[in-house]
């Protein structure tokens, strides 16, 4: 399938899109464009004004992917929708502390690459994340 | 010449109130210039773009109408007078910052310890929203390293990791 986002890709996008890759569809294709108005008739738009898959009712674009695609009882994944949220939004609702520094480091990644490397770079770095999370919930603390 | 700007055109209902108050909530939290009633602008770039969309997302959302603009300001003195405005406006926050530290400075430790955690915090969401910065984040930090002395329990001539970290989110005011 291919999905669409706006070009220059920063946390959220960079989140959705792994997000979508690693629990919607393995085989996502990601096209990027500059006006909504771009976006491929085959392609699902996100993280774009006026999308079911962008900032809705308070929610950042990567909850909104959580919630449309039946992933938000995922504890982990919750999570790290907390930790996006916090990072896009900046808005108090939850506590997250990794989530400047990860601002930050998808920042940096959009100012020294293209999307593609963004998506290629972040990927692992989210992976990461989520092992990280996944250990907290099974010890019930910060993992080693 | 003056520099692009973003601008954000809105109309919001009266009522219901709370979507309005959620829109000046976020409006606030970004450091926006009021130009006139209902319309509202930063200096543009990728992020301060994406931000004014979904706050235009929002007014269409409750029922009002948005539009999101580029422009420049015609003259040189005008572009001013918007950076002279949420300058002093930052200003303003800052000063809050700075008292408030300073105050603190009577404090004992753990007292002086939580409000230093909280004014570290503050002045960051103030940072971010500084595109112009005035003198007062200076004294802000330097309040701020003045605290962070006190609460480490050493003199307040502070080294180069005080100053550091007093000074984050200011990339967005290199301009």
């Amino acid at each position: 399938m291919r999905w669409a986002t706006r070009r220059g890709v920063h946390v959220d996008r960079a989140a959705c899109a792994w997000l979508i890759r690693r629990h919607v569809d393995p085989d996502a294709e990601f096209v990027f464009v500059d006006d909504p108005a771009d976006v491929p008739h085959d392609a699902t738009p996100f993280d774009l004004r006026g999308v079911e898959l962008g900032h809705r009712d308070g929610r950042c674009s990567f909850e909104s992917v959580l919630l449309r695609y039946g992933l938000d009882t995922d504890p982990v994944l919750s999570r790290i929708g907390e930790i996006v949220h916090a990072a896009d939004l900046d808005d108090d609702r939850f506590d997250a502390p990794e989530a400047p520094g990860l601002d930050v480091l998808l920042r940096g990644l959009s100012m020294t690459g293209d999307d593609e490397r963004t998506l290629a770079v972040s990927g692992p770095l989210l992976d990461g994340l989520a092992e990280y999370v996944r250990r907290s919930y099974l010890l019930g603390r910060e993992p080693a | 010449m003056p520099s692009e700007w973003i601008l954000l055109s809105y109309r919001l209902p009266r009522e219901p109130s709370t979507p309005r108050i959620a829109l000046w909530r976020r409006l606030r939290r970004l450091g926006v210039a009021q130009v006139s009633d209902g319309l509202v602008a930063l200096p543009s770039d990728a992020r301060t773009r994406e931000q004014l969309e979904w706050a235009a997302d929002h007014v269409v959302d409750h029922g009002g109408e948005a539009s999101l603009w580029t422009a420049r300001p015609a003259t040189d003195g005008q572009e001013r007078a918007l950076a002279e405005q949420m300058s002093s406006q930052r200003a303003q926050e800052y000063r809050e910052v700075a008292g408030e530290a300073r105050t603190a400075l009577h404090d004992d430790p753990a007292d002086a310890r939580r409000a230093l955690l909280r004014l570290r915090r503050r002045h960051r969401e103030v940072a971010r929203r500084d595109f112009f910065p005035p003198a007062a984040r200076d004294e802000a930090a330097a309040s701020l390293r003045a605290l962070e002395a006190h609460v480490a329990g050493r003199p307040a001539t502070s080294g180069a990791t005080a100053t550091a970290l007093a000074r984050p989110g200011t990339t967005a005011a290199a301009r």
